[in-house]
């Protein structure tokens, strides 16, 4: 049943994908750029942040102001805080339209775990720093949500009093809480650059930033938007009274809105479900070749005399499974002759697909178990039928 | 120049002219303190640039 959704699923993206484009070019197809699109978001986030940061007083007294000021005082601070504030949005939508297309098209399977487990912690460490984003700028609504978020960490069975005093540094409002949520939406900031490290060690040609015209339209639409729509605070957090309304910011703050109707406790038991579901989803389905229907074909293996050292392989391998070392000696054929280096297989990470050995113009690459007379007699063979 | 190709430069033309407008509008933000304003018509800029960057794609004046 999973499989015939996951069919249905594929076709209805690749459906969305002709009706892109019709517009805009195959290389200009934002779909395919979703992963670029959060890299330029993240950076603006970043530079934006730093600015941000420099205004801003971590303490009950002046947090608030800081902000007020930073936004109605500053020139084009407003502007500045609003692109702060879209991009996270920006980030969140793309970030998620990422996650469903690679579930949708299927790209979590053999060495693409690797990736998909670092987006599913990119992904909640997404949804953390924006939530404490919202805390830090010490109106109702962040009072509200470090009332909530303190209440629900405390009711986490064993660890709740430890993780309320780590993330609010003890019960109740200490004068630790704002520095510590500083660090708190700055440190995990920073904690995304590693896991987007791990994100890309797998793969050969990352997408890593989308083409000159949706970098212009992703700014240019956050842009107008904080003209448009501008980004303000609510009334200041009284720390005597509790705050009666949160308004919602859909992207970040579902959880506190489905506090209304459900425990803490279960909303958290469904986080860690959803999470461990995410993590699980490339192991779901079948993942050896023969329980795919696949050719065992064997581990790519380099026919050293062939080698010119060319690279091309190493190019074109999308699981960054070749690495180029200087070679102590020439290879046997003419064209191998002059190398100065030679490709080496990393095992572990090739996953027999062969493109390494199409890419090869000097027949230096083979698949053990398949080999190119083997494909050759296939292919005529299906040509013949 | 095919009537495709002619109908692109008209939409370029047209998106130029408009990203024009948005620069003096920003100016005149600059110069009398509508700093939200400036940042809007920076947004419009943007985005007319993106658009005319597809014309010129569609319109065949620039390749992949």
């Amino acid at each position: 049943m999973y499989k015939r959704l996951l069919a249905g699923l594929l076709a209805a993206t690749l459906r969305v994908d002709t009706l892109v484009a019709r517009v805009y070019p195959d290389d200009f197809n934002p779909l395919y750029y979703t992963g670029g699109l959060a890299n330029l978001f993240l950076t603006v986030l970043v530079l934006s942040g730093i600015f941000l940061f420099l205004y801003y007083t971590p303490s009950f007294d002046q947090a608030y102001t800081s902000v007020q000021f930073l936004t109605l005082d500053v020139p084009y601070g407003q502007i500045i805080r609003g692109i702060h504030r879209y991009s996270a949005d920006g980030f969140m939508i793309v970030v998620l339209l990422h996650l469903f297309r690679n579930w949708f098209t299927e790209r979590f399977r053999f060495s693409r775990d690797e990736p998909w487990i670092s987006g599913m912690m990119l992904l909640t460490l997404t949804g953390f720093i924006g939530v404490t984003g919202y805390m830090l700028v010490w109106d109702q609504r962040s009072e509200a949500l470090v009332a909530m978020t303190a209440n629900a960490a405390a009711q986490v069975p064993l660890v709740g009093g430890w993780l309320r005093h780590a993330l609010f540094g003890g019960t109740g409002l200490t004068d630790l809480l704002l520095p510590r949520l500083l660090f708190l939406h700055i440190g995990p900031a920073v904690g995304l650059y590693v896991f987007l490290w791990w994100h890309y060690t797998r793969i050969r040609h990352p997408k890593v930033w989308p083409p000159a015209v949706w970098t212009l339209f992703a700014l240019g639409f956050v842009v107008l938007l904080t003209g448009l729509i501008p980004v303000t605070s609510q009334a200041p957090a009284v720390v005597s009274q509790r705050p009666q309304t949160l308004a919602i910011d859909w992207l970040f703050l579902t959880p506190y809105w489905a506090m209304r109707f459900l425990p803490p406790l279960v909303l958290i038991a469904l986080a860690v479900v959803l999470i461990g579901y995410g993590l699980y989803i490339p192991y779901q389905l079948p993942e050896t070749r023969s329980e795919l229907g696949l050719k065992d074909s064997g581990v790519a293996q380099v026919i050293d005399a062939n080698c010119t050292g060319c690279e091309l392989c190493y190019y074109d391998c999308p699981y960054n499974a070749i690495v180029m070392v200087p070679s102590p000696n020439p290879g046997v054929t003419k064209a191998a002759q002059a190398r100065k280096l030679r490709a080496v297989i990393l095992e572990s990470r090739c996953v027999e697909c062969g493109i390494c050995v199409g890419a090869c113009p000097f027949e230096a690459l083979e698949l053990p178990r398949l080999l190119q007379k083997d494909i050759h007699e296939k292919v005529l063979s299906a040509c013949q039928s | 120049m095919t009537d495709r190709a002619s109908a692109y430069v008209l939409w370029i033309v047209v998106l130029a002219a408009v990203s024009l407008v948005c620069t003096a509008g920003i100016v005149w933000g600059e110069l009398t303190g509508h700093h939200r304003l400036g940042g809007a018509l920076i947004g419009v800029i943007l985005l007319a640039y993106s658009f005319i960057l597809l014309c010129l794609r569609k319109g065949g004046f620039t390749s992949v």
